[in-house]
């Protein structure tokens, strides 16, 4: 069963702040650990979508929550 | 598909337009019709594809960026530490404001200009990067790694020798600063930059 391994409130911080604290909260991470992130910056469902695509981690979900945005990530 | 291609290529025509005319006369002192009839189209066409001019104008702006994807790609490509991001996402910066100089000139329109349009400038150029040393330097403070220092000072600091930098080697061209290269600059000013903020760490 999938669970969250680790949850990263990034509301209130803009681009590169949100993805910059993604990267060190992964790397502290195992191989298909997840890592939950809460984010308001408008710009963040673009930058997580580059953030998986240039670490290679899989972006399992994106959507709106609240006032932002919510993204699941699976470490791999 | 021709018919799309020629809308394509028509969107393209007026930002490219209306970028020069903003960088020639600023924002207030172009008026739709003038973009139009540069492009070769009549208003109704231009409207069909930038519902106003503002719309035009942040289009222009967003066209003057760089990608966000380079940024992030910049952010990643490296050292975490605050030095290293901030030599990175600077670099990304620069680089593309020396790819077009008249993201500078309509930058300098805009503030003259004042109000809307200059915050509006602001917010789509610097306001990412001020964020960013403000953040970092408050974290940076209260983790004792640099003495107490005033963060919105510091990022002033920062956004003004950036941009006289820009001033001074591409609009200015001047003299005294023709013998060392734009990024040879920049590297210079974010050690001083450094020093200044007392910051002593890896990218040092």
């Amino acid at each position: 069963m999938s669970h969250v391994t680790e949850e990263l409130d990034a509301r209130g911080l803009n681009c590169p702040l949100p993805i910059l604290r993604a990267k060190k909260a992964i790397a502290g991470l195992a191989a298909g650990d997840m890592l939950k992130v809460l984010a308001t910056d408008p710009g963040a469902v673009k930058d997580f979508e580059a953030f998986c695509r240039q670490t290679g981690n899989e972006l399992l979900q994106s959507q709106s929550a609240g006032d932002g945005f919510e993204f699941l990530i699976r470490r791999q | 598909m021709a018919k799309r291609m020629k809308a394509a290529e028509r969107r393209a025509s007026i930002l490219a337009v209306a970028k020069v005319l903003f960088a020639d006369k600023g924002f207030h002192a172009v008026s739709v019709d003038e973009i139009a009839r540069r492009v070769g189209v009549s208003p109704a066409v231009l409207y069909q594809h930038f519902a106003s001019k503002d719309e035009l104008y942040e289009a222009v702006l967003d066209s003057l960026s760089a990608p966000r994807e380079t940024y992030v790609e910049a952010a990643l490509d490296g050292p975490d530490d605050f030095a290293s991001v901030l030599q990175r996402i600077t670099r990304v910066f620069i680089s593309r404001v020396d790819e077009d100089p008249d993201y500078f000139r309509i930058e300098l329109l805009s503030v003259l200009e004042g109000g809307e349009v200059a915050n509006r400038f602001f917010a789509s150029r610097w306001q990412s990067i001020v964020d960013y040393i403000e953040y970092s330097l408050n974290e940076l403070v209260r983790e004792k790694q640099i003495p107490v220092v005033n963060e919105r000072a510091a990022a002033l600091l920062f956004q003004g020798m950036i941009r006289e930098a820009i001033y001074s080697k591409r609009i200015l061209n001047a003299e005294r600063y023709k013998g060392i290269s734009m990024d040879k600059l920049i590297h210079q000013l974010l050690v001083l930059f450094l020093q200044a903020i007392g910051y002593k760490g890896p990218g040092e």
